[in-house]
């Protein structure tokens, strides 16, 4: 159930990305899917158990009996959350650029085959 | 031995940090890197076995290199030493030669990972450096081209994440040995961000306007190697499920036509090598053997021909018939061109026929017909005159051309190299060589029968931003139907 819905954000992030007119959005709408994929494997990773996959090795405490989490999914992710992070900056910073002509940011202005 | 593997492997990026503080220096530190690159890809063609590497443990990182890979490393060494080349020890841009040598490492990780997630992180920092040689923030057109870039390739590389999660849950792992039993959903993920990347069918139809609008030298590398980074690991995919093998022969022959067409009728000189390199990957990816091959004997020409492109006398085609180009601009583009035709003693000629050789009977035919176009679309590079007037000796119009030019005559012994001297042989044999001269033959005669038609067909505009988003969705679609059939 949550598997599913965590999908449907990152489809509606792609829908975002397709259909919304505005470069701004089409840009935030790729954070929500990206989001939705972080979610996907933040839940996968949960699928065997919650507990945070760290052994304590002192003797003195008891040993939960909570299973662990899955640490790879977790570790793949932290790797994709950074690259995802530096995309969007740098999608953010040509926006700004851009919006010094196009103040509007619509599509259908850029793909005009004018040279600036 | 491994160690040293490593070190080559990082040597790009530790030099393009190195060369942010000595600026100075950064272009000779790019040539070494094309070096070892040049090095490790020939040692790799006569190392008797594979080499794996398993780095950090069992989840860590795997890597694979084998004699697979030496064409795309000689390739992506040859055109980025011949781009320096080209440029010359100029100043003006010294962040260039950092971005050149991290975009070659990247390309170089891309191309000897054999996980799912480290292959995603080189594609990345691929699509990151490119996007970076391509935005120039005082041309509006070409921030707008870069972002579109940007923004196409990571919506695929989400999908692609999708894609790796679903592996690894079924499978445990992120080795590109879970793809073989995986079930359709998965693949199809996976394959939509690799097809993107590579610019397969409607999947590249960000190709043309972005490798048009790019500075020529940043076109060569886009055009000659950049494509190489998402086209050979989807062979090493292919290689491990003929499912995927199946799906990517019909879509590669499906890009291969459509893009043919595209070329024909399209009036810009660097928009119809746009689109000719849509149609090239189409071959490259028919068969993991030839694979290599065939993208070293494309990416020479066409790093050659967009290298030249600066020297063009105009981007309109329909000009071209006036304006008579220098001897020096001339025969190289001519060389190219007919290399890519497939022109014996060239290597495009040598990889079109180890392909075909490796084909089933209506795939041969097809991209025998498909060759046709080809020959057709370079034709049209032939139309200009040579220049009479001799203006002094001006050859050679840059050194980066001349390594190319080079590099098309001489990867013909890269296939001796191996331990399967066969094919190479029976591709000079006089029934083939009969077959190209008339391939080339018939491309000048259906060149001819569309010229004067060209003026009024109009194709459909098909790279809106919408288009390269939504063929996302349709490609997805249609992968799906196509594993379940």
């Amino acid at each position: 159930m949550i598997e599913a819905l965590v999908l449907v954000t990152a489809l509606a992030g792609f829908l975002g990305v397709l259909l919304r007119r505005n470069l701004f959005l089409k840009v935030l709408a790729l954070d929500v899917m990206s989001t939705g994929v972080i979610g996907f494997f933040v839940l996968l990773a949960a699928r065997s158990g919650l507990r945070t996959p760290i052994l304590e090795t002192s003797p003195e405490v008891v040993q939960p009996v909570s299973p662990f989490a899955d640490p790879v999914p977790q570790a793949v992710i932290l790797t994709a959350i950074v690259i995802g992070f530096s995309v969007q900056a740098l999608l953010l910073v040509v926006i700004t650029h851009l919006a010094r002509r196009e103040p509007t940011l619509q599509v259908d202005a850029m793909e005009e085959p004018t040279e600036g | 031995m491994n160690a040293l593997l490593i070190g080559w492997l990082l040597l790009p990026f530790l030099l393009a940090f190195s060369s942010a503080l000595r600026p100075k220096l950064g272009w000779w530190m790019a040539l070494i890197c094309c070096t070892a690159t040049l090095v490790v890809g020939l040692a790799l063609g006569f190392a008797p076995e594979a080499i794996r590497i398993q780095l950090v443990g069992p989840f860590g990182v795997s890597l694979l290199l084998d004699g697979f890979l030496t064409p795309f490393l000689v390739l992506n060494a040859l055109v980025g030493a011949a781009v320096l080349l080209d440029r010359g020890q100029s100043q003006e841009d010294p962040s260039f030669c950092l971005l050149l040598m991290a975009l070659h490492g990247s390309i170089n990780s891309a191309l000897v990972c054999h996980d799912l997630i480290s292959l995603y992180v080189a594609l990345e920092v691929v699509s990151l450096c490119a996007f970076l040689l391509i935005a120039d923030r005082h041309r509006v057109q070409s921030l707008w081209i870069a972002l579109r870039y940007l923004l196409v390739g990571s919506t695929a590389l989400l999908f692609y994440l999708i894609g790796c999660a679903q592996i690894h849950a079924s499978h445990g792992s992120f080795g590109f040995e879970g793809v073989r039993g995986a079930t359709a959903g998965p693949l199809a993920l996976l394959l939509v961000g690799l097809l993107t990347k590579s610019g397969l069918f409607i999947s590249g139809l960000w190709l043309p306007r972005t490798h048009a609008e790019a500075p020529a030298q940043v076109s060569a590398l886009l055009s000659g190697v950049v494509i190489t980074a998402g086209a050979a690991p989807l062979m090493r995919l292919a290689q491990a499920s003929s499912a995927i093998g199946s799906v990517v022969l019909w879509l590669g022959l499906a890009s291969t036509g459509f893009a043919v067409v595209f070329a024909l009728l399209e009036p810009d000189v660097k928009r119809l090598l746009a689109w000719s390199t849509v149609s090239q990957v189409g071959l490259v990816v028919l068969s993991p053997l030839t694979a290599g091959l065939f993208a070293l004997g494309h990416g020479i020409a066409k790093a050659c021909l967009f290298l030249l492109a600066r020297h063009f006398p105009s981007r309109r085609l329909e000009d071209w018939e006036e304006m008579p180009l220098p001897f020096s601009v001339a025969l190289p583009m001519r060389l190219a061109a007919l290399s890519i035709a497939g022109c014996p003693l060239l290597v495009g000629y040598l990889a079109k026929e180890r392909l075909q050789l490796e084909l089933g009977p209506l795939p041969a035919l097809l991209v025998t017909v498909f060759s046709v176009g080809t020959a057709a679309v370079y034709t049209r590079l032939w139309a200009s005159p040579i220049q009479r007037v001799p203006s002094g000796w001006t050859w050679p119009v840059s050194w980066g051309v001349t390594l190319l030019v080079a590099g098309l005559v001489l990867s013909n012994g890269l296939p001796l190299m191996g331990h399967d001297s066969l094919p190479w042989l029976a591709s000079l044999k006089p029934a083939s060589l009969g077959k190209s001269l008339g391939v080339l033959l018939a491309g000048w005669a259906v060149h001819r029968l569309i010229q004067p038609f060209r003026a009024q067909l109009r194709l459909p505009d098909v790279e809106r931003f919408d288009d390269l988003i939504g063929s996302m969705g349709i490609m997805g679609t249609a992968i799906v139907v196509m594993l379940l059939w």
